[in-house]
C-alpha cells in the first residue's frame, strides 16, 4: 500500500515536472483558506470516481455471487454469500490456463517483435539519411490509424495463404506490423544529443555499435513505455485473434470471454470470473508503471 | 523510480517459458496434422453437457479403436462457420465437424464434404428417421449423419400462470389437446391483463441465428416458403403467420427485447421470470433445471391448420479431404449408433434420429417428465418441412429471416412489405 | 508532434575529407538506414500494404468465403450505394461520435482542471479515472451486458426504485446507442484528462494571476485563460476521439451486436458481418475500403494540423 502511494506521487510529480510542483506547494501553502472550495472539489471528485469504478466493482461483485443471483428481482448491491464456485467452473469447465498462456505468449512475442523493429526503424528515422526516407516515413505515418476492419478479409486471405491462419504466428506477424511504436521511437532519438552520437563516431564507432552501446542504453524509458503500451495493445486485442485463431487451446482471454458468452443461456458470473483473470494481470501492470503508461498515452495518443 | 529492466526481463521471460511449456508450443505450428495416421480431428461448438458428452464418447471411441486419436476443438459458434470456411477454402479443414442442417446444404453443394455412400449400406440407412437422412443428403447423396435433433415445445411457469387464473391442470400435453392459434391468443391475453407491465406472457426463441424457427408458424398456417427455387412464403398463409406473430410485439405479449436480432434469450427470460412461457428447444431444459427457481412443465406448442415445429439439431460431417476418409466414417458410425446416440441424447436432453430410439427408449436424466412432449412434438415435422429447411438456401434465407422479421417486429415495416423483401431474398438465396 | 523537421542535420558538414571518401559514407550510411528499417518496412509491406491492395481486389470480387471468386467490377460498390444498413450504418458512425467526442472532451477538460487543482489524495483520484483505459474492450462490453441488461439489470433496477421506470436498452434503438456511447466515455475519458492535464501545466500560473488582479471570476478564467490556452490539446483529442470512434469495434460487437434492428450497427461491424458472418467477403471488403478511405482522410487532417500545433508549443 505504501508502495503504491509512493507510485502515485511519482507519477504525479512525473506530469507536473519538478519546477511546476514546487510553484504548486506554494501556491498550496499560500491560498490554504480555500477550504470551502477543496471540500466541494473532493466532493466532486470522490462522486466522479465512484461511477467511473463501479462497474469493476460490479465485475467483482457478480464474479463472486452465487449464479443467477444479480438477475434476480430486487435490488442487491452485493453477493449473499461470497463464493469462488464461479471461478472453480471456469477452470473446471474452459481450459483458462492455456487461454492466459497463448495471451502470455502472443503478448510477449509481439511486444518483443513489435519494439525491436520500431527501435530499428525510429532510429533510421530519425537520425540515419538514406534515399526515399522522408516518403517511406509518410507512407508509415499514413497506416498508422487504420483499423484492422478495413482491410481484414485481405489480411485474413493473406495469413489463411501463408499457412500460419490458426497459429501464433498468424496473431502475432500482422500485429508486429503497426507502425505507432516508430513515431514515439523517432521523436525519442531526434532529442539525443547530436554531441553523444558525434563523441562515438569520432571514436570510430559504427552505425549498428553505436545503436548499440551508446543510443539503446539511453532510452529504457522509451522501451519501457514501448513494451507496455504494445503489451497492453495485444492483452486487449480480439478483433484480430477472433478472426485468426481457430483452436479452442490456442484462444487468447478475449476469445475465451466471447466463447462463455456464446453458449445458449450463458452463465455471467462465470463470464465476470474469467473478466477478472484477463483484467487482472493490466491492472496491476498499471499499477505498478503508471507513470509510463501516462507518457506513453500522452506521447502516442492511441486509444 | 529506476526500472531495473533486467529483472522485468528475466520476469518476462520466465512467464513466457512457463507459458510455452504449458501450452506446448503447439501454437507455432503450421496448423498440420498432429499424432499419427489415426489421428482425427473434430471441430464443433457445444453446451456444457454437449462437450462432456462428447468427450465421454470419443474416449469410448479410442479405447474401441487402437490407436486412434479424436482431437476435440470446441470453439464459439460466433466464430464457427466462418473458421470451417477458412479452413476449407485454405485445404486445412478439420476432418470431422457438426453442422446444422441449414449450414450442411452449402458444403455439401459445393462438394466440400465426403461423400458417404459407400459407407452406409441400405439395411443401416434405414434405421434412421426416413425424413432426417433426407435432411444430409443432396441430390440423393448422403455428405453426413443425422446426429440428433430438438424441437421447440413451450415451458410454462405454473406459478404464473395460476395467478392469470389458469389452472395448470387444464394445460394440453399431447398433440391431440394442443391450444389452436385462438386459444393461445386467448391465455396470451388473460396473461397480460393479470401480468405487471415489466412482465410478459411469453417468449419466442428466435434469437441468435433462430429466425428459422419463426417458420414453424407458416408451416402451421400450413404454408411454404420454397418450392424448388420458387420463393413461396409471399401467400395468404404467410400474411397470417406474419401478422400473427407481429401481434406479439403490438400486443406486449414477448418482451421487446426478444426480437430476432436480439442479444437477450428466450430461456434467460424464462428463467429469470420475466416471460410466463416460453418456447425453447428440449436441449435448453437441464440449463432451465438448473436455473429456474419455480415449478414448471412442458406443452406442445400451438397448432393452426396443422402442428409444425422447428427442425433444429445437428448433423455430423467428414470433410472430403480427409487423409483417413475410413476412420471418419468409423466415427461418424459409432457416434450414431443406437448406445452413443442413445447416451448423447439421455445427458443433453436431445432427440434421437434412428427409429430404434423412438418413443420412450432413450433414459433421459434431467427432468424426464417433461420430455415426452418433446418427442411427440417431433412428429409434427412432416418431409416437405425437412425438404425446404434443409435446402442449400437456407443460410442465406436465415440471414434474410433475422433481418426482415426484426424490421417487421420492432421497425415498423409492413406485412406485405415484409414478405415481398424476404420473396426476393428467397428467391436469390435459391437461384 | 509527428513532424520531419529532423535536428541533428548540420553534422556532416564539419567533415574536410575529400568527396569520394564523403560519398562512400553517405552511401554506407545509407544503406545502413535501409537495413535499420528493412525489417519493419518488410512487416508492414507484408501485413498492411499487400493487404490493402488486395482489399480493393477482393472488393471488385463476389467471394464466399470457399469456392472461386467471381469478377463483378464495381458491383459492390453499386451496391453500397443502394444499401439501407449501409447508409444507417454510416449515420449511426456519425451520431455515435457526435455522442460521444464533445463529451469526451468537455469531461477530460473538466476532470484535468478538478484533479489539477489543490485536492487531497489527488494521485489515486487520477489512478482511478486513468484505470479503465487498460480494461479491455471485450471485458468492459461484458460488464456493460449485465449493468445494461434490459429485464433485470441493475441500471433498471436503480431506475426502477428511484422512480424514473425501466430503460429499453436492449429492445429499442435509442437507448441501445446510448448504452454503447456511456460505456465508450467511460472507456476513454481517462485518455482526454491525461492530454488535458499535460496542456494545463503548460499554462503559467502569472496568467491566472492576472486574470484575477483584473477581477476576473473563476468561471471567466476558464473561459478566457484556461480554455483557448489548451486549443492545441483541444485539437488533437478532436482528432484522436473522431478516429477511435470512427472504429469502435469490441463494445457494439459485445454489447449490442449492432441491434436492435441496425440501431447500432456501425462501418466496422458492417464490414465484419459481411465478410465473416454471412460469406459476403467482397462486400465486406467494399466496406472495409470506404474505412480506409475515411480513415485516411482523417490521418491526413491530423498530420498536417499537428505540424501548426508543434509549431505552436
Amino acid at each position: 500500500m505504501a508502495q503504491t502511494t509512493a507510485m502515485l506521487e511519482i507519477a504525479e510529480a512525473d506530469l507536473l515536472g519538478p519546477r511546476q510542483a514546487a510553484r504548486l506547494r506554494r501556491r498550496r501553502r499560500n491560498r490554504s483558506g480555500d477550504r470551502r472550495g477543496i471540500i466541494l472539489r473532493t466532493l466532486i471528485a470522490v462522486v466522479v470516481a465512484a461511477v467511473v469504478v463501479f462497474p469493476l466493482y460490479w465485475m467483482l461483485v457478480v464474479a463472486f455471487s452465487p449464479r443467477g443471483e444479480v438477475f434476480e428481482p430486487g435490488l442487491r448491491l452485493w453477493p449473499s454469500t461470497f463464493t469462488l464456485e464461479n471461478f472453480v467452473k471456469v477452470f473446471d469447465r474452459v481450459p483458462v490456463v492455456d487461454w492466459f498462456g497463448n495471451s502470455v505468449v502472443i503478448g510477449v512475442f509481439v511486444t518483443a517483435f513489435t519494439v525491436v523493429v520500431n527501435l530499428l526503424a525510429g532510429y533510421a528515422f530519425a537520425r540515419l539519411r538514406f534515399a526515399g526516407r522522408n516518403g517511406i516515413f509518410l507512407l508509415a505515418l499514413s497506416t498508422m490509424m487504420i483499423p484492422v476492419q478495413a482491410i481484414m478479409v485481405a489480411q485474413f486471405k493473406l495469413v489463411t495463404g501463408l499457412g500460419i491462419y490458426g497459429t501464433y504466428w498468424g496473431v502475432i506477424l500482422p500485429a508486429a506490423a503497426a507502425a505507432f511504436g516508430i513515431f514515439l521511437a523517432r521523436q525519442f532519438f531526434i532529442s539525443i544529443p547530436d554531441e553523444i552520437i558525434e563523441a562515438a563516431r569520432i571514436d570510430g564507432a559504427g552505425h549498428l555499435r553505436i545503436f548499440m552501446q551508446v543510443v539503446l542504453p539511453l532510452c529504457k524509458p522509451l522501451i519501457a513505455v514501448l513494451t507496455l503500451l504494445t503489451l497492453m495493445g495485444s492483452w486487449n486485442d480480439f478483433a484480430w485473434p477472433l478472426i485468426a485463431l481457430k483452436d479452442n487451446d490456442l484462444f487468447t482471454l478475449p476469445i475465451g470471454l466471447l466463447y462463455l458468452k456464446n453458449q445458449t443461456s450463458p452463465d455471467y458470473n462465470a463470464i465476470m470470473a474469467l473478466a477478472l483473470i484477463s483484467v487482472l494481470p493490466m491492472v496491476l501492470l498499471f499499477l505498478f508503471f503508471q507513470r509510463y503508461f501516462v507518457q506513453g498515452f500522452a506521447r502516442s495518443g492511441i486509444k | 523510480m529506476k526500472l531495473s529492466s533486467k529483472r522485468m526481463l528475466g520476469a518476462a521471460a520466465v512467464v513466457t517459458a512457463g507459458s510455452l511449456v504449458l501450452t506446448g508450443c503447439a501454437g507455432f505450428g503450421g496448423g498440420g496434422e498432429e499424432g499419427g495416421d489415426q489421428a482425427l480431428t473434430f471441430t464443433t461448438w457445444g453446451s456444457e453437457a454437449e462437450e462432456a458428452s462428447f468427450t465421454e464418447l470419443i474416449d469410448q471411441f479410442e479405447a474401441e479403436h487402437d490407436g486412434a486419436e479424436v482431437k476435440l476443438n470446441v470453439v464459439p459458434y460466433d466464430q464457427m462457420f466462418s473458421n470451417i470456411d477458412a479452413q476449407l477454402s485454405s485445404g486445412d479443414a478439420p476432418d470431422l465437424f457438426r453442422v446444422d442442417y441449414g449450414n450442411l446444404g452449402v458444403y455439401s453443394s459445393q462438394g466440400q464434404l465426403l461423400d458417404l455412400s459407400p459407407y452406409f449400406d441400405n439395411a443401416e440407412v434405414d434405421e434412421f428417421v426416413p425424413a432426417m437422412w433426407e435432411a444430409v443428403s443432396y441430390e440423393g447423396v448422403p455428405y453426413g449423419v443425422p446426429h440428433q435433433t430438438d424441437v421447440s415445445a413451450v415451458l410454462v411457469n405454473t406459478a404464473m400462470v395460476e395467478q392469470a387464473g389458469i389452472d395448470p391442470s387444464t394445460l394440453p400435453q399431447t398433440q391431440e389437446d394442443a391450444w389452436t392459434w385462438q386459444e393461445f391468443a386467448d391465455v396470451a391475453e388473460q396473461l397480460r391483463a393479470s401480468l405487471p407491465a415489466d412482465k410478459y406472457p411469453f417468449v419466442y426463441n428466435w434469437q441468435l441465428g433462430g429466425a428459422p424457427r419463426w417458420l414453424s408458424w407458416l408451416f402451421q398456417a400450413d404454408g411454404t416458403f420454397l418450392d424448388g427455387s420458387t420463393a413461396t412464403i409471399d401467400s395468404a398463409e404467410g400474411e397470417q403467420a406474419l401478422d400473427f406473430t407481429k401481434s406479439f410485439f403490438e400486443n406486449d405479449w414477448v418482451p421487446p427485447t426478444s426480437s430476432t436480432k436480439g442479444t437477450v434469450y428466450a430461456d434467460s427470460l424464462f428463467t429469470e421470470g420475466t416471460a410466463a412461457m416460453a418456447f425453447i428447444g428440449s436441449f435448453l431444459v437441464p440449463d432451465v433445471d438448473y436455473l429456474a427457481e419455480f415449478e414448471w412443465t412442458a406443452i406442445p406448442m400451438p397448432r393452426d391448420v396443422r402442428g409444425a415445429t422447428d427442425l433444429g439439431g445437428n448433423a455430423l460431417v467428414a470433410t472430403k479431404d480427409t487423409d483417413n476418409p475410413d476412420l471418419a466414417a468409423e466415427f461418424l458410425k459409432f457416434m450414431t449408433s443406437a448406445d452413443a446416440m442413445s447416451l448423447f441424447c439421455a445427458n443433453t436432453n436431445e432427440l434421437p434420429t434412428r427409429l430404434d430410439l423412438e418413443g420412450d427408449a432413450v433414459q433421459f436424466v434431467i427432468r424426464p417428465d417433461v420430455m415426452p412432449v418433446f418427442v411427440d412434438q417431433a412428429a409434427t415435422i412432416e418431409p416437405s418441412d425437412v425438404k425446404q429447411l434443409t435446402s442449400p438456401a437456407m443460410a442465406a434465407v436465415n440471414t434474410a429471416l433475422q433481418d426482415q422479421l426484426e424490421a417487421a417486429f420492432i421497425g415498423g415495416q409492413s406485412t406485405a412489405d415484409t414478405l415481398s423483401n424476404l420473396s426476393a431474398a428467397i428467391e436469390e438465396a435459391a437461384q | 508532434m509527428t513532424t520531419l523537421t529532423a535536428r541533428g542535420r548540420g553534422h556532416a558538414t564539419a567533415s574536410s575529407r575529400p568527396r569520394a571518401a564523403r560519398r562512400t559514407a553517405r552511401l554506407r550510411e545509407s544503406l545502413v538506414g535501409w537495413g535499420f528499417a528493412a525489417p519493419n518496412l518488410v512487416l508492414m509491406t507484408l501485413f498492411l500494404f499487400i493487404p490493402i491492395v488486395w482489399a480493393l481486389i477482393l472488393s471488385l470480387q463476389e467471394t464466399k468465403g470457399f469456392g472461386d471468386p467471381e469478377w463483378v467490377g464495381v458491383d459492390n460498390y453499386a451496391k453500397l450505394v443502394g444499401d439501407p444498413v449501409f447508409w444507417q450504418s454510416l449515420a449511426n458512425t456519425i451520431v455515435f461520435t457526435i455522442a460521444t467526442v464533445p463529451i469526451e472532451l468537455a469531461g477530460g477538460l473538466g476532470l484535468a482542471v478538478l484533479l489539477n487543482s489543490v485536492l487531497p489524495a489527488r494521485g489515486v483520484f487520477r489512478t482511478i479515472i486513468v484505470l479503465p483505459m487498460v480494461i479491455s474492450g471485450v471485458a468492459s462490453g461484458m460488464i456493460a451486458v449485465i449493468l445494461f441488461y434490459e429485464s433485470n439489470g441493475l441500471l433498471n433496477k436503480v431506475l426502477t426504485a428511484i422512480g424514473l421506470g425501466p430503460v429499453a436498452w436492449q429492445s429499442q434503438g435509442v437507448p441501445a446507442m446510448i448504452s454503447v456511447v456511456i460505456a465508450a466515455i467511460w472507456l476513454r475519458i481517462g485518455f482526454n484528462m491525461i492530454i488535458y492535464l499535460a496542456g494545463l501545466q503548460n499554462i503559467s500560473p502569472e496568467l491566472y494571476e492576472a486574470a484575477r488582479i483584473d477581477g476576473a471570476s473563476r468561471w471567466q478564467q476558464f473561459r478566457s485563460v484556461t480554455v483557448p490556452l489548451v486549443g492545441p490539446s483541444t485539437f488533437f483529442l478532436l482528432i484522436m476521439n473522431v478516429i477511435a470512434s470512427f472504429q469502435v469495434f469490441d463494445l457494439i460487437f459485445v454489447m449490442t451486436g449492432g441491434g436492435p434492428g441496425n440501431a447500432t450497427s456501425v462501418l466496422v461491424t458492417y464490414a465484419y458481418r459481411n465478410g465473416f458472418q454471412i460469406r459476403e467477403q467482397g462486400y465486406g471488403a467494399a466496406i472495409g475500403i470506404v474505412i480506409l478511405v475515411i480513415t485516411l482522410a482523417f490521418t491526413f487532417i491530423q498530420w498536417k494540423t499537428s505540424r501548426t500545433r508543434d509549431l505552436a508549443e
